[in-house]
């Protein structure tokens, strides 16, 4: 368990190293930097652009560069934000907890929503409750993630219930912790909704045809033969055999996850690591973007290593080793 | 047909079938009819046996007795009353409590009847559970019973056990007590022997026979081995496409004269009958019958048969006549398997192999038998190359045997089920000639024809070449998997179970067809077996394993007079199963 485990860890890391030594090389490709606009700008000279960028230190070879932001990440700044003049790091710390904040829940609730009723469509497969689901899925991965955010927001605005947009209310941080949180809540609804709404169908399907190829199986067939009833077979007997591929799903679905709550932060201006990415990628604010994307790529890690953990504990046959 | 119904039911009479069409809607629109008009009744504490060819529509007749049938099988037309009840209109919580506590199923693969992620335990429990209120102590004590009573010394293991932890015995044994623990009526079994090596086989057997005692239960033993059915069946029918061809006790069957009941009761007459007048099932053009070699050689059989042991002789000493260097040598090989617990370090080491030597001469029939489990399909498969030895070496002609590409393809191995060997969307012609396109072998004109003449030379209809593999029969997919492990010219072909999956008569078919292969291209076989069907027809040497060690080397004849408690123990389990001809080693 433990060699498996420091395995996966192993594979993690070297994904993550990967990423961060292609990022580099990507933005290299890049034409232009943070410090190109300024060339636009009559009232700064050239001499003045040149010692701005030895200070930077943008005039650096790539390997020296990459040396450089190692050594910062090893400190924990993971680089420096051009544009605010301070470490990357205390930019996108905040941040990345307001973007868990939403996407934890709406992962929890995604699952908890698309496993029933997979199942359940699995079972009834070809009737109406079915079809209803697969007409209601088709609609929504239909559906572009930015129209069902302007939809929320288009709710909020007519019916005065939800919040528009934001994380807390104006004036909340004087309030007890207690109405804070309820504050807060109210503002999550919505946002959590839409990245629900977004990622639940492809799971559902998911769930829904890796049900169906377990229903059809010998094994299930013999147990409806010793007459278990429908929900031990449907929940106990077929769902941990269907579930290999919905815990390598869930890795996966982390990232999904990830991209559409990204999405919803800039339409929905919830202070997440959406808005900041934005900003950033538009004013080239090179090591902002860079955590930004490392940030996610440590998240589908983490989320990856976790269903690695479960795939070890749920299936005994992925516990033989030759 | 229709007054049967209105008559009161008969109080004797546990089930009685009246009129039972089962169709099957096939994927390009056609129906198959796989019950037609069949009626069959079964008394309490009777045992009938049902016999049939593969596709003979037994286990859709299984399936109707239990409303399991698939989704595209539909239950067109007759009535199944069980005690008087009519299971068609009977509502589905009924159902649901008579399947498992009044009608149980065993079904045919062990190995697929547990499910994989579960524990044994927690799978007799739920059945418990389904049918009884019963707390945790209480399930637990008659599941331990249970599967003490199927000769489990140690349940305590086996509840905890996950069923790729078991062997298919162990398996079958507890998917028996899984379907006997809440003391059914009447029991249905859907070939429950046939994946199972013939020690295990035996043991099985007589458990049923056993439990059918102790239970007084009424019984439905679906099979293709007659032999089988002696020690089963008060009652034997006999099925074919459907329908009910013959009935009565299995020794008066015996004297039937219809050639299909014969295939069935007697499987060895096809392989030393002189002409193609036994082969009922193959229908397909351009079968064996039509090539001159194969009836030359079906006459010196019928000749050596009358006294066999000289054909066997003969057959022994042919090998001794080739060159030297042995077509392969296998020295020392060792392998060892390791598996490790959930948050636990405790490691199992398994020793598959155990320094094994082997030699092969070049046109040769070796047999490996050995209970499932005795490192017999490791062997061939390093053989083959897919596993590496951890120690030993495997010469092929005296050359160390590496990855080199010729060398690899002049090993062959042919698997227990062909069906999922062949990718079903490849037609017949593009299934064979495969391993040429990989091996960059001819053109693509020289690759078609090769498959065409392989085909006919396996006793398939050329024409068909273009078939997708999916819409053969299992025999014809088997006959398909030959051809295509004859594509690349091997010298050896490793067969291993390969006709394990096969009713009686179609593997005699095929064994038939290798012998006459053999003698045409000088083909070398190592046989995998677990079952001693036709052995003493097929090879001149046999080899016992146990435990990764071969524990002797003999020859057909020789092995009844073994000392050694494997074999005599392979030999008892398949007199005991009348293993079809195995009458020749008398």
């Amino acid at each position: 368990m433990t060699r498996y485990l420091l395995r996966r860890l192993g594979h993690g890391l070297l994904i993550i190293f990967g990423v961060s030594l292609l990022l580099f090389i990507l933005q290299q490709a890049a034409p232009g930097d943070f410090l190109s606009d300024m060339k636009l700008n009559g009232q700064i000279s050239e001499d003045t652009a040149k010692v701005l960028r030895a200070q930077y230190g943008v005039d650096q070879p790539l390997p020296r560069r990459y040396g450089r932001w190692m050594l910062s990440v090893a400190k924990g700044e993971l680089g420096y934000s051009f544009a605010y003049n301070v470490s990357a790091s205390s930019l996108l710390a905040p941040r990345v907890l307001n973007t868990l904040l939403l996407s934890v829940p709406a992962l929890a609730i995604t699952w908890i929503i698309a496993v029933p009723l997979g199942v359940v469509a699995s079972a009834w497969r070809g009737r109406w409750l079915d079809r209803f689901f697969s007409a209601g899925t088709s609609l929504a991965l239909a559906m572009p993630d930015l129209l069902l955010a302007l939809l929320a927001i288009l709710i909020a605005l007519r019916t005065h219930r939800y919040p528009v947009g934001g994380m807390h209310s104006v004036g909340a941080q004087d309030w007890g912790w207690f109405a804070r949180m309820k504050d807060l809540g109210w503002h999550m609804v919505l946002p959590v909704a839409v990245v629900v709404i977004g990622s639940v169908s492809p799971i559902l399907r998911q769930v829904r045809s890796s049900m169906i190829a377990v229903l059809d199986s010998s094994y299930m067939r013999a147990a409806e033969g010793h007459g278990l009833r429908k929900w031990t077979l449907l929940f106990r007997h077929a769902l941990p055999a269907a579930a290999n591929p919905l815990i390598s799903l869930f890795g996966l679905s982390v990232a999904m996850l990830l991209s559409v709550t990204l999405l919803v932060e800039v339409v929905m201006s919830w202070p997440g690591i959406g808005p900041l990415l934005l900003e950033s990628i538009l004013s080239r604010d090179l090591f902002v973007v860079i955590g930004a994307v490392m940030l996610s790529t440590l998240l589908l890690v983490i989320g990856n290593l976790i269903a690695d953990v479960l795939l070890y504990a749920v299936d005994p046959r992925i516990r033989v080793q030759a | 047909m229709s007054s049967l119904n209105v008559v009161s039911p008969n109080p004797e009479q546990l089930l009685r079938v009246s009129g039972l069409s089962v169709e099957y809607r096939s994927a390009s629109g056609g129906i198959i009819h796989a019950v037609r008009d069949l009626d069959l009744a079964i008394g309490e504490q009777e045992s009938v046996g049902v016999l049939g060819a593969s596709g003979s529509g037994k286990s859709s007749l299984a399936a109707a007795l239990l409303r399991l049938l698939p989704a595209n099988a539909e239950w067109v037309a007759g009535d199944i009353q069980i005690r008087g009840k009519s299971l068609s209109t009977l509502p589905r919580a009924e159902l649901r409590r008579m399947r498992g506590a009044g009608i149980a199923l065993i079904s045919q693969e062990p190995a697929l009847a547990l499910n994989p992620v579960l524990p044994v335990g927690r799978q007799i429990h739920d059945v418990l559970q389904a049918h009884f209120t019963l707390d945790q102590t209480q399930c637990n004590e008659k599941s331990v019973a249970m599967l003490r009573a199927v000769g489990f010394d140690d349940p305590e293991r086996i509840l905890r056990a996950y069923p790729h932890q078991l062997s298919g015995g162990e398996r079958q044994r507890a998917a028996i007590a899984q379907a006997l623990v809440c003391q059914p009526a009447f029991l249905i079994a859907d070939e429950p022997l046939s994946s199972l090596d013939a020690v295990t086989q035996s043991e099985v057997l007589r458990l049923l026979q056993r439990f059918r005692r102790e239970l007084k239960m009424a019984m439905l033993f679906i099979t293709h081995n007659a032999g089988v059915l002696s020690a089963l069946a008060d009652r034997v029918v006999v099925m074919r496409a459907g329908e009910i061809v013959a009935s009565g006790k299995l020794d008066e069957l015996g004297r039937n004269a219809d050639p299909y009941v014969r295939s069935l009761i007697h499987p060895e007459e096809a392989l030393t009958a002189s002409n193609g007048a036994s082969t009922h099932g193959a229908s397909t053009r351009g079968d064996v019958k039509n090539f001159p070699s194969a009836r030359a050689y079906a006459a010196t059989v019928s000749a050596t048969s009358m006294n066999s042991a000289n054909f066997a002789e003969q057959t022994v000493r042919m090998p001794q006549q080739e060159g030297s260097t042995p077509l392969l040598e296998v020295v020392g090989l060792t392998k060892e398997f390791t598996q490790r617990g959930f948050l636990s370090r405790k490691k199992f080491t398994v020793r598959a192999l155990d320094a094994v030597d082997l030699s092969l001469r070049q046109g040769s029939a070796v047999a490996v038998i050995g209970r499932s489990g005795s490192g017999k399909s490791t062997l061939a498969r390093v053989i083959a190359g897919f596993e590496r030895a951890d120690e030993g070496q495997v010469l092929l002609q005296g050359v160390p045997k590496e990855k080199s590409q010729p060398i690899v393809r002049e090993v062959q191995m042919i698997f227990q089920d062909a069906g999922t060997a062949l990718n079903a969307r490849f037609s017949a012609a593009e299934s064979i000639y495969e391993p040429l396109v990989v091996a960059g072998q001819g053109t693509e004109l020289e690759r078609r024809q090769r498959a065409v003449q392989l085909m006919e030379e396996v006793g398939l209809d050329p024409d068909w070449y273009g078939r997708p593999a999916g819409e053969f029969s299992g025999g014809q997919k088997q006959r398909l998997a030959l051809a295509r492990a004859l594509a690349a010219d091997p010298k050896l072909l490793i067969l291993d179970e390969a006709f394990s999956g096969l009713d009686l008569p179609l593997q005699a078919q095929m064994l038939r067809l290798l012998l006459d292969l053999q003698s045409r291209h000088g083909l070398t076989y190592l046989l995998i077996t677990h079952d001693l069907n036709f052995i003493s027809l097929f090879a001149s040497e046999v080899i016992v394993m146990d435990e990764g060690r071969i524990v002797e080397r003999t020859t057909p004849l020789r092995m009844r007079e073994s000392s050694q408690s494997v074999t005599q123990q392979l030999v008892r389990s398949a007199e005991r199963m009348h293993a079809p001809g195995l009458e020749a080693m008398a």
